[in-house]
């Protein structure tokens, strides 16, 4: 079959016109030049890379350079690039996005990704590929600039939104897309109908999660790759959680998908040190956890649930500010206190007060004085964080705060306060997803979340590609507490500091009981006695075995490169 | 291109342009820019409109490029430059704007008697073959303008030959029998003769991958009424996506007056 030619003829006009006009004419030594650089930039093959020769700085790895390929050889550019965490999937995108910008196949590429990445994204295409990406900050940056990096939520806005709609995109990429899983979404909706020619959509969290997320992330990218919607549930059930049981299926996400594992790339990664260290209560620290701990049983907290008793001992664990800020509130948040609620309150206010110092702290402060190096404390609680940041401050050590809801510039002041002057970083759960910290290598759990996913974010941070020293994590753990019975029964059974990163939430998939955080709580809450406690925790730490050894079986099996 | 061709593309260029060398050493290059390839290069326009508004001195920028690290003296200032750095591909198209269209003599050394010269057309183009992929060809024709010869290689031959922006001494040119305008008509004509009789798998290739994510889009919308604006749009991304085109591109082209037997 014949192709259509286009024969660009705009410049004939002007040609002639010099002719007629005999000249200007340009320099022998240029024209020469001008067929030298062309021959240079002819790409002579269909197939192959050229963005590695236009990178010099830049050694991509060869799972990173084979994706690249993959992705445009033989997935016609539109792929779900869903590596395990810390393998550099901002990399395989950068490198796509180059390929097709020397072809000349993409110039105008809109980028979508959370808004704590949104520097940190346009920084790393600027530098590392020489991208022009530009950070939308004006709604003029739509129409004028032609790659933008922008965060979803500002995007899906109007008077964003429309203009978006108005753009001719040539490539769109989406990190963390797996947050598109569900289609009745505002975010869902709005990706779908941006016009698609190439797509890349990243995720760490493998989607097999659920037989319904993976055919909204599919058919956002390509519909009816997997059947309309009626067709496809009509053959898979819509609950139905494995998507390992249909090879079939499987088959068709990995001509999507492609998801390269730890193990396969022969990556040396560093080490990880984990020491876990005791601590002791003081005897007014303890005095106050026991008051919680004997509470726990008397009238009027019965009403309060299970949860809240938990969340104070908990906090009791980290600092008694926490434990203050917590009693405050569930005073005001009470319609009509009855007065025995208010003297229990009191009374336990009165033992926060009794506390004098903070042992933890303590024991932190002489860690970072040891250590002497940059370190990074996570904790679960504002009020501990604020706590630690005048408490360091106290013995003249320098901290900055990092929180979840700072808004992007301040997330990047605060990340580059930390490498450039400060020596401790204090951030609260939230503040873990979403920035990279590979220059640190220490970090100190004050306390502990109960959900095993979020712990392996926070080292996340550090433990990825770039971090060149091996990295330390302190557990701290106050003596006979829950946090003790957390870290001893749960984390060191299943050798969750030992795992690779990723390998966890492979586990967690597995697993199918739901949110462990719900299954710890009714232990704790619910447990009669020390030794029920002790005994459905075994249970807990048995089954997360138990669903390790079987991914052990499969590992390989499991959607990988096909 | 090594770093080697970049430093010796990067010479050639200034030179090409008249700026006065100031240092060239291996692993870097200094070079005073004249106004006009300020203008053309640093993007300061403001500048340059003050300037002329006040009659100021102009003060064109020193440049310094380093094109190899380790042989360049520690210390050095200047702009690294490599294949892929935004700087060398401005110069690129630089060194394409100006020199899109040239006049040229053969620098013939036929002293004494009158030498007649053949008048050439010649054309430059990239033959891009684009659908999801994308594979460029160069090709320089050459048209004769008196006996319509065409060749091949065009620039390669030139390249052999002395020329020279004058016409030299007892030398006159013959008028084209074939008009310019008429002869860019044939050499038109004979590139896509040329690209239709070529093996166009690539495209038919393309054209069943296009086919078949269509025949899964349409599925995908057969529950959906009729009209479905998400639709289309999936479509025509498809289109953009897919559709096989070759694009002929100009790169630059000129007049040159050859002996005979230059050719």
């Amino acid at each position: 079959m014949s192709v259509e030619i286009e024969f660009d003829t705009s410049w004939q006009d002007d040609f002639l016109h010099r002719i007629d006009n005999d000249g200007p004419w340009g320099n022998w030594e240029l024209f020469k030049l001008a067929i030298g650089v062309e021959q240079h930039l002819v790409i002579p093959e269909f197939e192959g890379l050229q963005a590695p020769n236009h990178l010099p700085n830049l050694t991509p790895l060869p799972h990173q350079l084979e994706t690249a390929k993959q992705v445009i050889e033989n997935m016609n550019g539109k792929a779900i690039l869903a590596d395990e965490v810390g393998l550099g999937k901002t990399i395989e995108a950068g490198l796509i996005l180059k390929e097709y910008m020397i072809r000349g196949l993409v110039k105008k590429v809109l980028i979508l990704v959370p808004a704590s990445l949104v520097t940190q994204w346009a920084i790393e295409l600027n530098s590392k590929f020489f991208i022009p990406a530009i950070t939308q900050r004006k709604s003029y940056v739509w129409e004028q600039c032609d790659i933008v990096v922008s965060s979803i939520d500002t995007a899906k806005r109007n008077p964003h939104r429309d203009i978006i709609y108005k753009q001719d995109y040539d490539l769109i990429i989406i990190d963390e897309a797996h947050k598109l899983k569900n289609n009745k979404t505002k975010n869902y909706e709005f990706v779908q109908n941006l016009k698609k020619k190439f797509c890349l959509l990243l995720t760490a969290t493998p989607i097999q999660n659920r037989i319904e997320e993976i055919f909204n992330l599919v058919s956002l990218l390509k519909p009816g790759h997997l059947g309309s919607e009626s067709a496809f549930y009509e053959k898979y059930k819509r609950d139905a959680r494995s998507l390992n049981d249909d090879e079939h299926l499987k088959e068709l996400v990995n001509k999507v998908m492609i998801r390269n594992r730890r193990a396969d790339t022969g990556i040396e990664w560093t080490k990880r040190h984990v020491e876990t260290i005791p601590i002791e209560f003081t005897p007014p620290e303890k005095e106050l956890y026991e008051a919680i701990n004997t509470m726990k049983n008397e009238g009027d907290w019965l009403q309060t649930s299970a949860f809240s008793v938990m969340t104070l001992q908990r906090e009791a664990c980290s600092s008694r500010e926490a434990v203050f800020y917590t009693l405050k509130n569930m005073l005001q948040k009470k319609e009509k206190p009855t007065p025995a609620f208010e003297e229990q309150i009191q009374f336990l206010i009165q033992k926060v007060e009794a506390v004098q110092q903070n042992s933890k702290a303590e024991k932190a402060l002489k860690l970072i004085q040891t250590v002497n190096d940059k370190v990074i404390i996570f904790t679960e609680y504002r009020a501990t964080q604020m706590y630690l940041q005048w408490f360091l401050k106290q013995h003249g050590i320098s901290s900055v705060p990092f929180r979840g809801g700072f808004k992007r510039g301040k997330k990047d002041w605060m990340r580059e306060l930390f490498q450039k002057h400060a020596q401790v970083l204090i951030a609260t759960e939230a503040g873990g997803e979403g920035i990279n910290l590979q220059f640190c290598n220490h970090i100190i759990n004050f306390d502990l979340p109960w959900n095993p996913m979020r712990l392996e974010q926070r080292i996340g941070r550090i433990h990825r590609l770039g971090q060149e020293k091996d990295v330390m994590i302190y557990n701290f753990a106050i003596k006979n507490t829950v946090e003790e019975h957390i870290l001893k029964l749960l984390y060191e059974k299943i050798h969750l500091f030992e795992k690779v990163i990723g390998e966890l939430d492979d586990i967690l998939t597995k697993l199918e009981f739901g949110n462990i955080e719900d299954h710890l709580i009714d232990i704790f809450g619910q447990s009669a006695s020390e030794g029920e406690m002790r005994i459905k925790m075994e249970n807990l730490s048995s089954m997360i075995e138990f669903a390790e050894s079987m991914k052990k079986g499969d590992s390989h099996a499991a959607a990988g490169n096909s | 291109m090594q770093q080697q061709e970049i430093h010796n593309f990067l010479l050639n260029y200034f030179e090409a342009n008249e700026c006065p060398i100031v240092e060239n050493k291996p692993g870097f290059l200094t070079v005073q820019l004249t106004i006009e390839l300020d203008k053309e290069l640093m993007n300061r326009p403001f500048y340059w409109h003050y300037l002329e508004k006040t009659g100021g001195i102009p003060n064109p920028m020193l440049l310094t490029f380093i094109t190899n690290k380790e042989k360049a003296p520690d210390q050095m200032k200047g702009e690294i430059i490599h294949f892929g750095s935004p700087r060398l591909h401005q110069i690129f198209e630089s060194t394409k704007n100006l020199a899109s269209y040239i006049r040229l003599y053969e620098n013939h050394r036929h002293q004494g008697n009158q030498t007649p010269l053949m008048p050439w057309l010649c054309m430059n183009v990239k033959i891009s073959h684009q659908c999801d992929r994308k594979r460029d060809v160069f090709k320089s024709i050459g048209l004769q303008l008196i006996n319509g010869q065409m060749v091949e290689d065009f620039h390669d031959r030139l390249k052999l030959i002395s020329l020279t922006p004058k016409i030299p001494d007892y030398t006159f040119t013959l008028s084209p029998l074939v008009r310019p305008k008429s002869g860019m008509l044939r050499i038109e004509t004979y590139l896509k003769s040329v690209i239709s009789d070529d093996d166009h798998s690539w495209a038919d290739d393309a054209r069943k991958r296009w086919e078949q994510d269509l025949r899964l889009l349409d599925h995908f919308y057969e529950d959906v009424e009729d009209g479905n604006e998400s639709y289309e749009t999936e479509k025509k991304a498809l289109q953009e996506q897919y559709e096989p085109k070759i694009n002929i591109s100009f790169i630059n082209g000129g007049l040159f007056y050859l002996t005979e037997k230059a050719i």
